[in-house]
């Protein structure tokens, strides 16, 4: 009755190493769970865009490519900048660790800023929610995503106010971890978008 | 058997989650962290919204048993206005909110976000939940829904009344303007945060926090059963989130991502069967959602009061998981009538049958599992079973509409609503029931009373049995469902007295609730104190104090054997009892040959 295969297998690291790692599937149970979210929103897109015999409708403006095009590489490297600060604080580089978040952090910022230029700039030039599948297609998608960086700089300006007060190092970054697990999931999320609904 | 290292299980020890006791009224009954309290705070909202639900259901059934007279009671308190009678638009709020009620706001909060709470911690030794913090706002993230949910009864216009499933464009500012129907499609998002974050936690909580010796292959199946569910949460509640977010920017922000013909734009607005696809790669999911706690529930029970392990554990075990993999991928049986091609017809209806496989040998086992067995008739046992009774007849129904020529006629019918009837308010509440009666001397250190306990099943068996029946019949004579009045219609006339036999049966069904409420309150104040192990069990809950205390366990317990060890010769021969707990230490050193036997 007694399994000695399940015996063998129980190892325990130290203390904060194994409640680190529970957060950390924690958070990969929450990004998986709100990636299907996402990949309901990417349905809704390709059912709709299926459904019409012209994308764009003709009469409407077409999506500008090179203003997200740029976005895409801001928000990339912000998640680069992010990367090297966990890396730094895991390294004990102490110093680099606040340059890293906050240049994440202003790159986050420039990112909502060229969207809210991009949202107005379609609205001037007409594009209009009620339009149709289209600019709903747009407006929604890049709302709901806009919603998520902007909780995400939230996270990244608590953590820029950690940062200098010092708070990480090689055994105290879980806080940094998770958000930049969160910030490289968003980036992921705007590049698929930039893909399907800018590019194709 | 190997030891367990000192060191490791000391190790394991310190690593559980403790928060300190909390002395004030607010951390200890408000914000508590206490997955106990959490349980027990989803237990009384659920209940309380399963009152509202079914006082929304006798309305329903008033009307189709005598259209448009007034309503005893509840007319002259809610329905002033209309002289006590219920009007078709009144009508279609009140079936609305029944249904949206019942499944996100009673059935879910009872089953999962009680039991889930309390039962997972305990079982699988372990002090609280992963995120305790998470599950404390997991709760209040719930109540916030419930306020949504208040709201919109109270909304301009009315309360949501485009039908539980809220399709567009019925359910669009086209079809049902007033801030009723957004508060609803708001709530049912608000309530998706939270069950998600439940969801996170219960997954999390039972791949990290099982105590030493607790293998996959011991977890009680009510665990199991849990763990699947938050599983099937994680993954498909955000679809619905997503349908919902995309509702909410169509009535509130004016896109048109379901809004289409007349009333679109002229470029061509979106399209209403989109929610509908994104409503049921959710939707069946749901269903199994709501019925898998039930079932490894119901296992656990059936085994305990069989005083018999439970038979062929391991497929139980697998027929779950076969079942939760089906599940994601029989959705566009509820779309059979949207105009997909035969095609993709034939394959969801050739995959939705093959569920019938895994939940054939979820039967099987369970048969065999009270065969021959030491039957002990108590309270949950009969709940148990007649559990096993409305779930049959539920899942037999469903074969009628998995199937694509019997469902173009049933489509829409009330033979639909009979079928889930009988699964999700019939079988789970039965098993949710079964649930309350089984752990309630743990959860509240005092039993509750066997010979109401008894009445109260009997009668509500029989009542849901004949309701729900009821609706079968008049569905496969032609009833639509959701009629305001059937009998406006020559060709359901006749039907006006089968609806009646049920709807009496519904009231009496109401009456027999009242028995539980008056059995629940009376035992909680005055009830027999319970011991710790009152149905003599296995699981690892049973083995601390009745309620447990702050922590759960004294000492996290090394686990054994696997849940359901009864009627082991051993056993008898050395303790003189036919059960032995997980964490149960022989009293004599055992030899390896008999521990690897036994």
């Amino acid at each position: 009755m007694i399994g000695a295969e399940a015996m063998s297998v129980i190892r325990y690291r130290p203390r904060g190493a194994r409640e680190q790692a529970t957060a950390w599937i924690g958070m990969v149970i929450f990004l998986g769970s709100w990636a299907m979210m996402f990949a309901a929103l990417f349905f809704s897109y390709g059912m709709l865009r299926a459904r019409l015999p012209v994308w764009p409708p003709p009469g409407t403006p077409p999506l500008p490519r090179l203003l997200p095009g740029i976005n895409t590489l801001i928000i990339g490297l912000s998640s680069v900048a992010m990367q090297r600060g966990l890396s730094a604080a895991r390294r004990a580089q102490a110093a680099a660790v606040l340059p890293a978040i906050a240049a994440g952090f202003l790159l986050g910022l420039a990112f909502l800023s060229l969207q809210f230029v991009l949202w107005t700039g379609l609205w001037r030039a007409g594009l209009r929610p009620e339009g149709g599948a289209y600019p709903s297609v747009f407006y929604g998608l890049t709302a709901i995503h806009a919603i998520h960086v902007a909780v995400g700089l939230g996270g990244l300006g608590w953590l820029l106010t950690r940062a200098f007060f010092h708070a990480f190092g090689p055994a105290r970054n879980l806080g940094l971890r998770l958000w930049t697990g969160y910030w490289h999931f968003v980036g992921a999320v705007w590049l698929l978008m930039y893909l399907t609904v800018f590019l194709i | 058997m190997q030891a367990i290292p000192s060191e490791e299980r000391a190790a394991h020890e310190e690593l559980q989650p403790i928060h300190h006791e909390p002395k004030s009224f607010f951390f200890k009954y408000l914000w508590s962290l206490d997955h106990k309290m959490i349980g027990r705070q989803f237990l009384w909202a659920g209940l309380g919204f399963l009152l509202v639900g079914g006082l929304l259901a006798m309305m329903i059934r008033w009307q189709w048993a005598f259209p448009g007279k007034p309503v005893p009671v509840l007319g002259s308190i809610f329905l002033r206005s209309q002289g006590g009678a219920i009007g078709p638009a009144t009508y279609m709020t009140i079936f609305t909110m029944h249904g949206l009620i019942m499944i996100f706001f009673a059935i879910t909060p009872v089953l999962i976000g009680a039991f889930g709470n309390f039962l997972l911690p305990l079982q699988i030794g372990a002090r609280d939940m992963a995120f305790p913090w998470l599950n404390a706002l997991s709760f209040w993230t719930f109540a916030l829904s419930l306020v949504f949910v208040i709201l919109s009864l109270f909304g301009e216009l009315g309360a949501a009344g485009a039908g539980w499933t809220t399709y567009p464009p019925l359910s669009t500012n086209v079809g049902t303007p007033g801030s009723g129907q957004t508060w609803m499609v708001a709530a049912v998002f608000v309530t998706g945060v939270s069950t998600i974050m439940g969801g996170i936690n219960y997954v999390t909580t039972v791949i990290r926090h099982r105590a030493p010796g607790m293998t996959w292959m011991r977890l009680p199946l009510a665990t199991w059963g849990l763990w699947l569910t938050a599983i099937l949460n994680v993954l498909f509640v955000p679809v619905l989130g997503s349908a919902a977010l995309l509702l909410l920017l169509d009535r509130l922000f004016g896109t048109q991502f379901f809004i289409a013909g007349a009333t679109a734009s002229v470029s061509g607005g979106g399209d209403p069967i989109l929610f509908q696809h994104l409503f049921w790669i959710f939707g069946h999911p749901e269903v199994y959602i709501l019925i898998l706690p039930a079932w490894g529930i119901v296992s656990d029970l059936l085994s305990f009061f069989s005083r018999k392990p439970a038979n062929w554990y391991r497929g139980t075990v697998y027929a779950m998981i076969a079942v939760c993999v089906l599940s994601a991928m029989v959705y566009g049986h509820h779309m059979f009538l949207t105009g997909f091609t035969p095609l993709l017809g034939q394959s969801f209806m050739l995959l939705t049958l093959i569920i019938s496989v895994p939940a054939e040998l979820l039967f099987l086992n369970w048969l065999r599992t009270v065969w021959q067995g030491s039957i002990r008739l108590t309270t949950p046992m009969l709940f148990s079973l007649g559990m096993l009774f409305v779930f049959g007849m539920g899942g037999l129904t469903g074969l009628y509409l998995g199937a694509t020529a019997t469902d173009i006629y049933l489509h829409d019918t009330m033979f639909v609503v009979g079928h889930f009837h009988l699964t999700m308010a019939a079988a789970s509440f039965v098993a949710s029931l079964a649930a309350i009666y089984f752990w309630f001397p743990k959860m509240f250190g005092r039993r509750m009373n066997e010979t109401l306990g008894k009445v109260h099943f009997w009668i509500t068996l029989v009542c849901l049995v004949t309701v729900f029946s009821g609706q079968l019949l008049a569905g496969y004579s032609g009833q639509s469902r959701r009629l305001y009045d059937p009998y406006q219609y020559t060709f359901l006339k006749h039907l006006l007295g089968v609806n009646r036999v049920a709807s009496y049966a519904a009231f009496l069904l109401l009456f027999a609730q009242f028995i539980f409420i008056y059995n629940f309150i009376r035992s909680l104040i005055a009830g027999e104190k319970a011991e710790s192990n009152p149905w003599q069990v296995s699981t690892l809950e049973w083995f601390t104090a009745s309620p447990p205390p702050y922590h759960n366990y004294d000492r996290i317990p090394t686990v054994l054997r696997g849940p359901h060890e009864f009627a082991d010769p051993e056993v008898r021969r050395r303790l003189g009892r036919d059960f032995i707990g997980q964490a149960e230490e022989l009293p004599e050193a055992m030899p390896p040959a008999v521990a690897s036997a036994g």
